[in-house]
């Protein structure tokens, strides 16, 4: 069931009033990229959707991410006043990135003796694609196409770090995946480093590289198994057994900027 | 022989099980830990692995598909009760089978009416998953290091050496399988095989890291890997082959564990020649 909207033109010189409403229209419309438009008789824009209250309604209960940009939009149709670009939600919120969260969890993994382990209570992925292209970036630097290979064994080591920590922990095993995944991608910011710096170390330097990569796996690997165990439950008489599982994902990391 | 537990004063209970509360078995509350499958830990595990097909296979009531299921598939984590001191006690059986003075066999006890094995922490015999598991990757890193230091390092190269570990474990699985199905029922399951089988690679990494530290030793760690492995599986198979054998036919059973045990040079052989080449 449409409302009939007297739709204005998509003319976007800064009248406000009318053509505001269309960028409304137009910019809610990104914000729900699956949502079929229903037909608008009275349309001369035959893609954008014009039902506010209905799409709000509907959409409220199963859209999650969307419902805040729905409703506060919706609220502005309904409101009747002329929405502002300001009002809205900034891009990196809406997309659940949070730069001051993901450099507070960088900074906590480069010192290598004591690690923070407060600052990684809630999980994010983002701050492992970050490090996962940095890594890539250097290979690259480094002559070395590796996108695809390093994204497949990132995924294929988190779920085996996963498989191994609940197995050993038992009934109380608490690790969920999403956890594992972002500590295995924020620990591998020594090896992103070991990259950078092996794009400095000459040819021929073959036991160099071996010793420097041996003390950034160790420094991944003591990083990795210490924030595993104490962010989940059941592993703390496990971790020698644990740390030996992550020592063996960051060496299989470090063979691939080595040789 | 080998206390897992070390020092206790009453209970051994504290080392490895995180449940001070529960007064005789702290492992898992089961009947066997053959039986139930879906009730134990790792059924969390199983369960949301199997979350897409959860009502097709647990929504049928029927007793004869949770029997079959758990028959062929036992509970994994009766597998994973390790601890540290289990760990190096059993490298050093896996490693120098000569050496172990102890029994071989696996301490059984009744629990709930069944018989059934005690947990790996308890007893040194009982197998495990973690060590093949951490002993199969190291494999793979180690033959990975192995090809970068000759230079012919890529990553397709370390994904063919995984399928070819996996080719490995399995032609070992099959060998052990196909003699205890040749004389008894076959009725071991399905996971101990298994890890009895993913204990190869323990020896099997040594003769790799012996490779990779000085060449000329891989001649000397390869025959007394191959030949470690079989006195440990014929050790371990021969009580599991004369419980589940109907008969008692002595030299069928003797020439099947000989045959186990030269089998493994080849099996061994192939494995630990790591070139580009998977296939040999």
């Amino acid at each position: 069931m449409t409302k009939d909207f007297a739709v204005p033109p998509v003319v976007f010189p800064p009248t406000g009033g009318s053509s505001g409403g269309a960028n409304v229209q137009q910019r809610r419309f990104s914000a729900i990229p699956f949502q079929q438009p229903p037909p608008s008789s009275s349309s001369q824009i035959p893609f954008l959707s014009f039902n506010m209250g209905s799409a709000a309604a509907s959409s409220a209960t199963h859209a999650g991410p969307f419902g805040g940009t729905i409703a506060s939009s919706s609220s502005f149709g309904g409101g009747g006043g002329s929405p502002s670009f300001e009002d809205e939600e900034p891009l990196l919120d809406e997309l659940g990135i949070h730069p001051d969260q993901i450099w507070k969890k960088t900074r906590s993994i480069l010192n290598p003796f004591r690690i923070n382990q407060t600052v990684h209570k809630d999980s994010d992925l983002s701050g492992p694609i970050f490090l996962y292209l940095a890594l890539c970036l250097f290979q690259l630097l480094a002559g070395k196409i590796q996108f695809g290979v390093i994204l497949g064994w990132i995924v294929v080591s988190s779920i085996f770090l996963y498989v191994v920590f609940n197995m050993l922990a038992g009934r109380n095993g608490n690790l969920n995946l999403h956890t594992c995944t972002s500590l295995v991608g924020y620990c591998l910011l020594p090896v992103v480093v070991l990259s950078a710096v092996s794009l400095f170390v000459p040819q021929g330097a073959g036991p160099v590289k071996y010793v420097l990569a041996g003390v950034f796996v160790l420094w991944s690997t003591r990083a990795c198994s210490t924030l595993v165990v104490s962010l989940a439950d059941g592993g703390e008489e496990h971790r020698g057994l644990i740390a030996y599982a992550c020592f063996l994902i960051y060496t299989l990391f470090s063979l691939l900027v080595i040789f | 022989m080998y206390n897992n537990m070390g020092p206790q004063p009453g209970m051994p209970m504290h080392q490895g099980i995180p449940q001070p509360g529960m007064p005789m078995h702290p492992a898992i509350p089961q009947p066997s830990p053959f039986g139930n499958p879906f009730s134990g830990p790792g059924s969390g595990l199983i369960r949301s692995g199997l979350g897409a097909y959860g009502e097709k296979i647990f929504g049928s009531s029927s007793e004869y598909v949770q029997s079959n299921i758990s028959r062929y598939f036992s509970d994994p984590q009766y597998y994973f009760q390790v601890n540290d001191q289990y760990v190096r006690n059993k490298l050093k059986i896996v490693l120098f089978p000569f050496l172990h003075r102890g029994h071989w066999t696996r301490i059984s006890e009744p629990v709930g009416g069944r018989l059934s094995y005690k947990p790996p922490i308890y007893d040194i015999n009982a197998p495990d998953l973690y060590i093949p598991l951490m002993a199969f990757g190291t494999y793979v890193v180690l033959a990975g290091l192995s090809l970068g230091l000759y230079g012919k390092f890529s990553p397709e190269a370390l994904n063919w050496l995984f399928v070819k570990g996996m080719v490995g474990w399995f032609l070992q699985v099959m060998l052990l399988k196909i003699s205890l199905l040749s004389l008894g029922s076959g009725e071991a399951p399905l996971l101990d095989i298994v890890a009895y089988a993913g204990y190869t690679f323990t020896g099997l990494c040594l003769a790799v890291l012996g490779k990779i530290i000085w060449g000329y030793s891989y001649y000397v760690l390869i025959p007394w890997t191959c030949l470690c492995t079989g006195v440990f599986l014929v050790k371990t198979m021969k009580p599991v082959l004369f419980a589940e054998a109907r008969s008692y036919d002595s030299s069928r059973h003797h020439y099947l564990l000989i045959f186990v045990a030269l089998a493994q040079f080849p099996l061994l052989i192939w494995l630990g020649n790591i070139s580009v080449n998977w296939l040999f």
